[in-house]
């Protein structure tokens, strides 16, 4: 690593180099640790690579381990052991910063979120998700280095959104001191030849930026990046449910049907609403109450005040 | 019919209130699909003084009578031939039938193929749901195999009647099928029937909580219409030839739908130039 501090360089030079690469299902994080692992073969380096890819295909984790020296034991990382984490997902790169060395580890990740459903945690319109909150700018200030890019964007403006990935490949490749020729040979072997050009095009474009990035820290981070907040248009809805006690059955069909389980059979074996803040007026119960005793009622509320 | 969609559906505007709450037993799906049928009604527009209902006799037969239209409770198994006259009578009517599987399929059973044949703008809904409930539980055409009901206490041993392969084969030119757990796919299947010109069968399956769930361990209302779900399996809807009988996985939705001369337009013209004719001659 370039910005090791001197008393450590000794146990440095002995050490394995280890690289964590995280991301969500079909990304590529298996793609460009096999590139990585290929590369530091070409070093003459031993490699051990290891990766956890379950539930990848339908959006869940991936991450890669991967660790090369001149002699490499284990093929996973320790807690706070890793020198580069790459994540090719912005909440993924943060959920593994704690993997990072601190102080001198290097953090690399695209900025584009992939918000999975159970994110979101309520179902009215515009709700605030359960997803990382963190800027870009205040997650580079727990890592010792740190670069937050919209690689995403940098592959699509070159025609291909999934050459991210690559792209990210790219701003590492300046981090850890391995010719470029040996990085772009390597890619050129290992991709089809279909993707061959663009794969080789989006390391030379996250080589560009990352050299760019170096010279001038303003640049490590989109300072305009504002997490997804309230969209400014959504309506602020009022729900409210209206059960007529004198046609229900107590049949159990709402209270067993109700998304966020928000209604009780009271002593009388009527529906009650038990949790009215949880209600989001799906109007489930509504259409599926036999006897038409709960109506849902909803209105766009009303400005505090107005 | 009048396309515009009206919103702001409330069901009170359409029920007869002072007969409220209805008879039906605690968790029946059939409140569910007189729902969706006035959901259906609302959105498009029908007006309440053109809508005539006609049920037949069974737990089906008396939802009906919950409904503020013209409303018509008949004889057992006879829905669809009071039907036949009333439209025939009166075009400017929206006709719907409200049935049941053993009303429609057993007692007027020779009724619903002759329906289906004739192709007058009615719009037949049948809720299944497996068992002839208000006579106490028993065997109904569309019980399934080995269920337990009051007369086949030992299990069904009958095939199971697929109604929809039934009127498909008698030639329907609209034939439908929805669960009552997918309300507003049920709402949108009765909306395409009731817009279609011609014979529309939609088989709703609704659920008997009381007398068959209960007999046949089916879990209490909410097991049974989560049930509902799992049991639909996307599935080519075959030919009626090549199996007559019930499958236990359905296909929902919009089955069939075809082009066929609708009979009281073809009745109306025949008439009219009956009448010239009989005119010019004077």
């Amino acid at each position: 690593m370039r910005a090791e501090p001197k008393g450590e360089q000794a146990a440095a030079a002995t050490r394995a180099l280890n690289v964590m690469i995280v991301g969500v299902g079909g990304q590529g994080v298996l793609m460009i640790s096999k590139a990585l692992a290929l590369i530091g073969q070409k070093q003459g380096l031993q490699v051990k690579q290891s990766e956890v890819h379950g539930m990848a295909k339908r959006g869940g984790a991936v991450f890669s381990h991967i660790r090369f020296g001149v002699e490499v034991w284990s093929p996973t990382i320790a807690r706070g052991e890793a020198d580069a984490l790459i994540a090719l997902e912005w909440a993924e790169g943060l959920r593994w910063i704690d993997y990072l060395r601190p102080e001198t580890g290097v953090f690399i990740a695209d900025t584009r979120r992939i918000v999975p459903p159970f994110a979101c945690r309520s179902r009215r319109h515009g709700a605030p998700m359960a997803y990382a909150r963190e800027t870009p700018a205040e997650a580079l200030e727990k890592v010792g280095e740190g670069f937050a890019l919209d690689a995403t964007a940098i592959a699509t403006t070159l025609g291909e959104p999934r050459a991210a990935n690559t792209v990210l490949l790219g701003v590492l490749s300046t981090s850890l001191d391995m010719p470029a020729a040996d990085w772009l040979a390597v890619l050129d072997a290992l991709t089809p030849p279909k993707s061959r050009a663009i794969n080789l095009e989006a390391f030379r474009a996250g080589r560009a930026w990352a050299e760019a990035a170096r010279d001038d820290p303003t640049l490590r981070f989109d300072a305009g990046f504002v997490p997804r907040a309230r969209p400014a248009d959504a309506p602020d809805m009022s729900v409210a449910l209206v059960i007529n006690a004198a046609w229900c059955k107590g049949c159990d069909i709402c209270v067993k049907l109700c998304p966020e389980r928000c209604l009780v059979l009271d002593a009388e074996q009527v529906a009650f609403l038990k949790a009215p803040h949880a209600c989001t007026g799906c109007r489930v119960c509504e259409w599926l109450c036999p006897d038409f005793a709960i109506e849902v009622r909803t209105a766009v509320r009303e400005a505090a005040g107005a | 019919m009048n396309e515009a969609v009206r919103t702001n559906f409330d069901i009170k505007d359409y029920l007869r209130l002072e007969m409220m709450p209805h008879f039906m037993c605690p968790g029946c799906g059939h409140g569910i699909a007189l729902r969706c049928l006035l959901w259906a009604v609302h959105e498009l527009g029908v007006d309440k003084n053109r809508l005539a209902v006609v049920s037949g006799i069974g737990c089906s037969g008396r939802v009906g009578a919950y409904i503020d239209a013209n409303t018509f409770h008949t004889t057992h198994g006879r829905p669809l031939a009071f039907a036949t006259g009333l439209k025939l009578a009166r075009p400017d009517l929206t006709v719907v039938v409200i049935t049941g599987d053993g009303d429609c399929l057993a007692i007027g059973g020779n009724h619903l193929i002759h329906a289906c044949r004739r192709n007058l703008d009615i719009t037949c809904l049948m809720l299944n749901n497996e068992v002839y409930g208000m006579t106490g539980g028993q065997v109904s055409p569309t019980t399934a195999i080995d269920r337990l009901t009051t007369t086949t206490p030992h299990g069904n041993a009958e095939p199971t009647f697929d109604a929809c392969r039934l009127a498909d084969a008698a030639g329907a030119s609209f034939v439908g099928r929805e669960v009552t757990r997918q309300a507003p796919a049920l709402k949108s299947v009765i909306k395409a029937g009731l817009a279609h010109e011609g014979f529309a069968f939609i088989e709703v399956l609704s659920d008997c909580t009381e007398i068959y769930g209960r007999k046949n361990d089916l879990g209490e209302s909410p097991e049974m219409i989560l049930a509902q779900k799992s049991d639909m399996r996307p599935e080519a809807f075959g030919n009626a030839a090549d199996e007559p009988f019930r499958p236990n996985r359905l296909r929902a939705g919009v089955l069939v739908q075809r082009d066929r001369p609708e009979y009281g337009r073809v009745y109306r013209e025949r008439a009219a130039a009956e009448r010239a004719k009989a005119k010019a001659k004077g």
